[in-house]
């Protein structure tokens, strides 16, 4: 049978601005802190944005790697090593039978910047016959999947998938799939970045797409508001454990909340501004409403993905009230934790699928923080402002619109008897 | 809709800009006259570099296929995708409608677009970060392959990038598949766009030494199962099918090129760069694929392989073959490595495997592995497709493909005979 199995969640890791663990990321989000700070990664007096979400305190040491691991990972697929273990311990499980029915799909948006701006550095400066052996296998995308596989011993399917700034949503999206028809039990699924790096915020910033409230950082995201001027760019990794119902009810295991649905489509419009219409964010959404067998009045939550643009915020309100209509709108929870945690791009759709599980599960909405004037272009729908709200959530879906016009949308539950 | 309920998937059309010619036709000719597509590097100087050997698409110019304004905003790997997109298209005469929302599209990538980024990295360094372009990270990207075909193309289903290094172009086409099989797209355009022919990724290979050093015979250099191979050929292409529900194929009236009957993935969970030297979890790709399909070993009659010259790869996967299929099946099992000819086109390399895999059932012609003077004796114990092509009934085939990072990923191809299959 095809599509039998129902999927869960039942481990939450993160390694984000916010914090190391998911305690620490869930109450810094309740208590609605901000994490943009002036970049210390590198010397930034050429760059117009000085800004960004940087994960502090982080030594891939404290995760049971030896040096000689860690010299070989990317500062991205540390973080995804790291947030994976973090979310294994978290679910509480064993890797039994050498993996074989366990797998991983670790997406990312830049992949390992750092390792190549260095080696390609290295290059110009002293030519190809200095060349490291490892810049190949430490600069390809995959990597933190590999990474994440050997440093777990899951041996089932391992991939990536990219999809820019919607990259967590598409990964964690397809292995669910993956479950879903059987070809695994358990798959370790989420996003990871590390481009606060030269050429990354210069290439960013180039699209005109980042804040430069370089004055005020942790004011400078701030989605929805009329002053907002582009998005904070993050790093950090949030990895889901995901299995299927069976095996999670058959090992005991507690259960977060269900992964209902995934839903995706793509704007075919331009390279990196939404269709303005919304049209195909509408049809990403519905279409993860009806994998999970949900009705779009049912929906108590979103974590939108509100990443502060001027164009992008107002679209996606508009989507929002296409999607379950104008009047249920207005009693629609909506937030945008990138105000927080900033936009962690192939991380974001991982660290917002760790606070979406997390508002169902725990009955708490966390806020967007820095709106001090609503937008009227993005009214419409119940903003969630500035601090967190206990509600009942027993359906949210987190949103991801990515460059290239990718849409991926997730749909979560409380678990129900069915 | 099968009688177990299974959505049947197939594939209806061939699109490639690889270095054994641009279209499907010139480069079926190509395969089955063995012809390589091997010549000296002309897309960087490589007066400094050992390495001087590459499989390149020759002639390939974007403004064939793209307006000039936007075939400047895109890296040459996404160029390459949306070229071979749009032939695959033309080739399936896959109706797009006017939204394009039943189709999507996975397009594999293992390097990003590194020729964009090493140039404007290069400017940065050189002149500063202001004078990076805008367009710099929409060009650098991984996903751009698949979002300008997506853009280019009007379609509006699922979209993605896979980027599982050598595997990315067999991952795309099998989870592609798997979309349609779902419900979540009527059809699918599955394969990959990638170059890694630059200066940071050949001499990067290089120093890992996996590249043939061959540079006074570039025709002669990919030589997989040989017992005289130095390595592989670095190579690029744009190399996408289309897949639809066999219904539909059948209700439009297609021409079926072949069946995705299944597809098996796996990972070694090993080492960085070393295949895991048991074999075991490449077995296990090939024996999920197989399960998928419903096929019993046994009645495998081709077997493309990854074949990516090395001096312990080529010996390990005929061995894993021998285990899977059991030595009696293996030894009859015809194999041939296509990679002697257009190269290792990296995330395109298994779409291009695949198509050309499909063309070999339709055809019932077996693709060569050329340049296998003397099998190496531990490439032994399968029936070796050497030099030339040959004619052979062929009803089951696997492509197969293993990626840097221990992704295995393996199709069952089948041919379609009127509902027989």
């Amino acid at each position: 049978m095809r599509d039998a199995h129902r999927v869960v969640i039942t481990g939450l890791g993160i390694v984000s601005p916010l914090g190391i663990g998911w305690r620490d990321n869930w109450g810094a989000a309740l208590a609605g802190r901000s994490a943009t700070r002036l970049i210390t990664r590198f010397d930034t007096s050429a760059y117009a944005c000085k800004i960004a979400c940087e994960v502090e305190g982080f030594d891939p040491a404290d995760f049971e790697l030896d040096r000689r691991a860690i010299r070989r990972m990317d500062r991205a697929s540390q973080f995804a090593v790291a947030a994976a273990k973090l979310a294994v311990e978290d679910a509480g499980i064993t890797i039994e039978d050498g993996g074989v029915r366990a797998g991983t799909v670790i997406s990312t948006g830049n992949g390992a910047s750092e390792t190549f701006e260095e080696n390609h550095r290295a290059l110009l400066e002293r030519g190809p016959d200095r060349a490291s052996p490892l810049m190949v296998p430490m600069t390809i995308v995959n990597m933190s999947a590999g990474h994440v596989s050997m440093q777990l011993g899951v041996r089932g399917p391992s991939a990536c998938i990219v999809t820019a700034c919607a990259s967590g949503n598409h990964g964690i999206g397809e292995a669910a799939a993956i479950i879903r028809r059987g070809a695994a039990d358990v798959m370790i699924a989420g996003g990871t970045e590390a481009g606060v790096t030269p050429y990354c915020m210069a290439g960013l910033d180039a699209t005109r797409a980042l804040s430069r409230r370089n004055d005020a950082p942790e004011r400078a995201s701030r989605p929805f508001d009329v002053d907002r001027d582009g998005f904070v760019s993050a790093e950090g990794a949030g990895v889901l454990v995901l299995e299927s119902l069976e095996h999670a009810l058959d090992r005991g295991a507690e259960i977060v909340c269900e992964l209902r649905g995934y839903g995706a489509s793509s704007d075919a419009y331009h390279l990196t501004e939404p269709d303005p219409s919304g049209r195909w964010q509408v049809a990403a959404m519905r279409a993860a409403l009806e994998r999970g067998d949900l009705e779009a009045s049912e929906v108590d939550y979103v974590n939108a993905h509100g990443t502060s643009t001027p164009a992008g915020d107002p679209v996606e309100i508009g989507a929002i009230r296409q999607l379950v209509g104008d009047e249920r709108a207005t009693r629609l929870m909506v937030s945008s934790t990138k105000s927080m945690h900033g936009h962690g791009m192939g991380a974001a759709g991982g660290f917002e699928a760790v606070l979406a599980a997390l508002a169902v599960r725990e009955d708490r909405v966390p806020p967007t923080i820095n709106v001090d004037a609503l937008d009227e272009a993005c009214a419409g729908v119940d903003h969630v402002l500035g601090t967190p709200r206990d509600a009942r959530v027993d359906v949210a879906l987190s949103n991801s619109f990515g460059f290239g016009g990718h849409n991926a949308v997730l749909a979560f539950s409380k678990l129900r008897d069915e | 809709m099968s009688t177990t309920g299974r959505v049947r998937v197939v594939m209806t059309g061939i699109g490639v800009a690889c270095p054994l010619g641009i279209g499907r036709e010139e480069m079926w000719r190509s395969v089955v006259a063995g012809r390589s597509g091997a010549g000296l590097i002309t897309l960087f100087d490589t007066s400094d570099s050992e390495v001087r050997i590459a499989c390149e698409v020759d002639g390939f110019d974007p403004t064939d296929f793209i307006d000039r304004k936007a075939a400047r905003r895109m890296d040459r790997y996404a160029q390459l995708a949306v070229a071979a997109a749009r032939l695959a298209v033309s080739d399936a005469g896959l109706p797009i409608d006017n939204d394009g929302a039943g189709i999507g599209a996975i397009i594999g990538n293992g390097g990003s677009g590194t020729i964009s980024r090493e140039e404007q990295h290069r400017i940065m360094l050189e002149r500063g970060p202001d004078r990076v372009s805008p367009f710099a990270i929409p060009l650098s990207v991984a996903n751009m392959g698949a979002g300008q075909v997506s853009i280019e193309l009007g379609l509006r289903g699922p979209v993605t990038a896979m980027c599982t290094a050598c595997a990315a172009g067999t991952d795309a086409i099998g989870t592609a598949a798997e979309v349609i099989r779902r419900g979540d797209a009527r059809s699918m355009l599955a394969g990959g766009g990638d170059t890694l022919i630059s200066p940071y990724f050949v001499a990067g290979f290089d120093a890992m030494r996996v590249l043939s050093h061959r540079n006074d015979d570039p025709a002669g250099a990919a030589r997989p199962f040989d017992q005289d191979r130095d390595g592989f050929l670095v190579g690029e292409a744009g190399a996408v099918v289309v897949l639809e529900r066999l219904d539909d194929a059948v209700a439009r009236g297609a021409g079926i090129i072949c069946e995705v009957a299944g597809y098996g993935a796996s990972s070694d969970g090993y080492h960085l760069t070393d295949p895991d030297p048991s074999g075991a979890p490449q077995a296990r790709a090939v024996q999920a694929a197989l399960d998928d399909a419903g096929i019993a070993p046994g009645d495998v009659d081709h077997v493309n392989a990854h074949g990516g010259a090395s001096q312990p790869g080529d010996p390990a996967e005929v061995r894993m073959l021998q285990i899977v299929l059991g030595e009696e099946v293996a030894a009859r099992v015809a194999v041939s490595a296509t990679k002697s000819m257009h190269g290792h086109c990296m995330g395109a390399t298994g779409a291009l495997e695949a198509a050309i895999t499909g063309l070999a059932i339709r055809e019932s012609i077996l693709p060569p592995t050329i340049n296998l003077h003397t099998v190496d004796p531990a490439c032994a114990g399968v029936d070796h497709v050497a030099n030339v092509a040959r004619p052979a009934d062929i009803r089951v085939a696997l492509s197969a493909s293993y990626g840097l990072g221990g992704h295995n990923s393996v199709l069952a191809l089948t041919r379609y005979a009127n509902g027989a299959s």
